[in-house]
């Protein structure tokens, strides 16, 4: 069963300067499934409107970013809600609850003058009655960390004294005690070296293990795709043009952004040259007619120029948004 | 790129453009009982040549940004010196010789969000590089920025009149490459460049690189802790672990036969972008970090597989084997 879905979700920013009014579609007409206990990955272009996708799926939309249209929906005990419905004060009771999100940077965030044992009370009482503080919190806190491998020193600790690794395992610790079902990461080993890299990817398997929730992951890292995603979602500017499961990405992968995505990733004993996406990206506030990806793709045909092409299911869970591969171009 | 070479030392391979000595750099940390002294950085020392691309790796933490900012003049180190062009970077009097540094060793940092004034439109930015720098005339530095922006895939339409808000990480920090190219630099200091981008624009950044020195003679210096790009990229690469160079040499050795055993666990973890290969092992990490940077001997002992006793006690020195710097009792003859 699906935990989230969207129907022809559209989010731009809207600037006005004087006169000129400005919209960049940074999400465009974007339709998607995501499926209860699953890792979810999705990978694009710098700039492509990723993380404005995740915004907008955890309500988190303000100006000068406004939702256009279409839907989401979470799963809620068997029932499909609308979210855009919801009233904020209730949604408010979701957040954190049922739906995590951890921005980009966010271990930057920590409240630097106190120690990690408070935010995590801060945090903790903001959503949770603690009526006995051993019972209701110390507990429940030290079991959390013991389980994902945390040491329960860093809650003494303040966040200077602790690496940039052991911060964002930390964070991701704090957004999980409530048991989301869905946990929404935006780049969460950007910045880390390998082996902090390896110890977070580590704790959100372990995490998704425990509480069986869905985790959507956002990073450039492939690496860390291949090793933790189980399906992946490619965005090119503000779309999503290619989803397959993890392993037909990156050994069959239809679009021809995505090949160079693919194409593109370095190997250690390998100093071939690697070639880069040709041109340069779209701008999202004048868009190519047709494909957006028209202008850089080497195989572009008189269709690509003027058609959209739709993201349609080509093989098994395999859906690309192309007329290579799509039968519409024959029809 | 209309970039013309007229850096007449061309020929002169293998000369150290900018040398570092046995820097040192101590934080104070904390307040109150809490307060302790914190060696950032610890008796480095490496030069980055003429037509070189030179790494500085590490995990996080280990010092590479603030190597950086001695190297840039912007964080006095607490012990050691800085040269460039065989002149003492701390000890340039006039104010000529300052902006001659600072217009031919150029910077991009980690956090691109970091660079740009957020109130400022990027482009009256990149303008100003040109007019600061001198570029001779309105024409010629609206030229300059227009090929700097082209030279990282960007056009002047897609920035006129926009703010840093208004970009992503990745489009931004291009900007900022472009920001430093406009004057033409003899060294670019790149401090995680890539770190916010996506695996195509990774390649195209580290292309440039490899692009600026071989045909306009620029050498960098790439930090990153990113190894794959930083074997396809660099010429020599220095490890670096809790405020010390452990191993230092040519890439191809270092990476691909490392001696020390930090470098070795490094390269054991790193990830391969191949859902066949996943890790299946666990990491433990349970040290933090500045525990391991009060350590008195060698820092990796608490977490190296051959640790002997003297390696608590003594910091190790600087060996040189076949060629290369290890920085590890092993390898004392
Ligand atoms: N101004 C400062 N005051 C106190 N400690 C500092 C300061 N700047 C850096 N440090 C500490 O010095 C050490 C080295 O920091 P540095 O930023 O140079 O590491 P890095 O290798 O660049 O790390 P990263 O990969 O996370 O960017 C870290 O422990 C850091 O917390
Ligand atoms: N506040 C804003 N005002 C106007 N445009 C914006 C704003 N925030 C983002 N954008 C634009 O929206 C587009 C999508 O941005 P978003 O941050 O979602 O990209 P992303 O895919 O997450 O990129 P990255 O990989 O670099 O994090 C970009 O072109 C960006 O320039
Ligand atoms: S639809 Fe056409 S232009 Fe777009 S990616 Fe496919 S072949 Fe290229
Ligand atoms: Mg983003
Ligand atoms: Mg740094």
């Amino acid at each position: 069963m699906d935990i989230l879905k969207t129907e022809n979700l559209k989010s731009y920013y809207i600037l006005e300067m004087g006169e000129t009014k400005k919209e960049v579609k940074a999400v465009n007409d974007v339709t998607i499934n995501i499926h209860e206990d699953e890792i979810y990955g999705i990978a694009g272009e710098s700039g492509c409107g990723k993380s404005t996708f995740l915004k907008t799926i955890c309500k988190l939309v303000e100006p000068p970013l406004r939702m256009i249209g279409g839907t989401i929906y979470y799963q809620i005990d068997g029932k499909y809600v609308e979210i855009t419905e919801i009233k904020e004060e209730d949604f408010r009771k979701l957040r954190w609850k049922y739906i995590s999100y951890i921005p980009q940077g966010s271990m930057n965030a920590l409240n630097p003058i106190i120690r990690i044992r408070e935010s995590f009370k801060d945090f903790f009482t903001a959503h949770q009655k603690i009526e006995n503080e051993e019972r209701d919190f110390e507990e429940p806190l030290k079991k959390h960390l013991s389980a994902l491998g945390l040491p329960v020193r860093v809650l003494k600790s303040y966040p200077h004294q602790l690496s940039g690794g052991m911060r964002q395992r930390t964070t991701i610790a704090l957004a999980t005690i409530l048991k989301p079902r869905i946990i929404v990461a935006d780049e969460p080993t950007t910045a880390l070296d390998v082996v902090a890299q390896r110890a977070v990817i580590q704790l959100l398997k372990d995490i998704q293990k425990l509480q069986k929730n869905t985790i959507i992951l956002v990073t450039h890292d492939m690496a860390v795709h291949a090793n933790i995603t189980d399906r992946i979602g490619i965005m090119y500017a503000g779309m999503f043009v290619e989803e397959a499961r993890t392993d037909d990405i990156f050994e069959n992968p239809l679009h021809p952004y995505t090949k160079f995505l693919i194409a593109s990733l370095p190997k250690m004993g390998d100093k071939t040259y690697k070639p880069s996406v040709p041109g340069v990206p779209p701008s999202l506030s004048n868009l190519p007619p047709g494909c957006p990806f028209h202008p850089r793709c080497p195989y572009v045909m008189d269709i690509c120029k003027k058609e959209i092409p739709q993201l349609v299911e080509l093989n098994t869970e395999h859906k690309s948004a192309c007329f290579l591969n799509s039968k519409e171009r024959v029809e | 790129m209309n970039r013309k070479n007229d850096n007449p030392e061309k020929e002169i391979e293998k000369e150290g453009l900018i040398k570092a000595k046995k820097l040192q750099k101590v934080f104070v940390v904390g307040g109150g009982f809490a307060r302790s002294r914190l060696l950032a950085v610890d008796d480095v020392s490496f030069q980055v040549n003429k037509n070189e691309i030179f790494t500085l790796a590490g995990e996080s933490g280990c010092g590479k940004t603030t190597v950086s900012k001695i190297l840039l003049g912007f964080l006095e180190p607490t012990q050691g010196e800085v040269y460039y062009r065989d002149k003492n970077i701390l000890e340039l009097q006039k104010w000529e010789e300052k902006k001659q540094f600072m217009k031919e060793v150029q910077s991009i940092f980690q956090n691109p969000f970091e660079t740009f004034n957020p109130l400022r439109k990027v482009d009256s930015y990149l303008h100003d590089t040109a007019k600061n720098f001198g570029m001779n005339g309105k024409k010629r530095d609206k030229k300059a920025v227009e090929e700097a922006l082209q030279s990282v895939g960007l056009g002047m339409e897609e920035v006129q009149g926009r703010y840093p808000s208004e970009f992503s990480g990745g489009q931004l920090q291009r900007i900022s490459i472009a920001r430093a190219l406009i004057t033409k630099p003899s060294l670019l200091v790149a401090d995680e460049p890539v770190s916010m981008v996506d695996a195509s624009l990774r390649m195209s950044i580290v292309n440039l690189f490899k692009e600026l020195r071989d045909e306009y003679s620029v050498s960098v210096l790439y930090i990153t802790h990113d190894l794959a790009t930083a074997y396809y990229v660099s010429d020599r690469i220095g490890i670096m672990f809790r405020g010390n160079i452990v191993e230092m040499g040519d890439v191809e050795e270092v990476l691909m036969n490392p001696k020390h055993p930090y470098t070795q666990m490094l390269k054991e973890s790193i990830p391969e972008a191949d859902p066949k290969k996943k890790w299946t092992e666990r990491v433990s990490i349970t040290e933090l970090e500045t525990e391991e940077y009060m350590r008195k001997g060698c820092k990796f002992a608490g977490r190296c597989p051959f640790v002997e006793e003297k390696c608590k006690d003594f910091m190790p020195e600087e060996f040189f084997v076949d060629g290369r710097m290890v920085r590890c009792w092993l390898y004392e003859k």
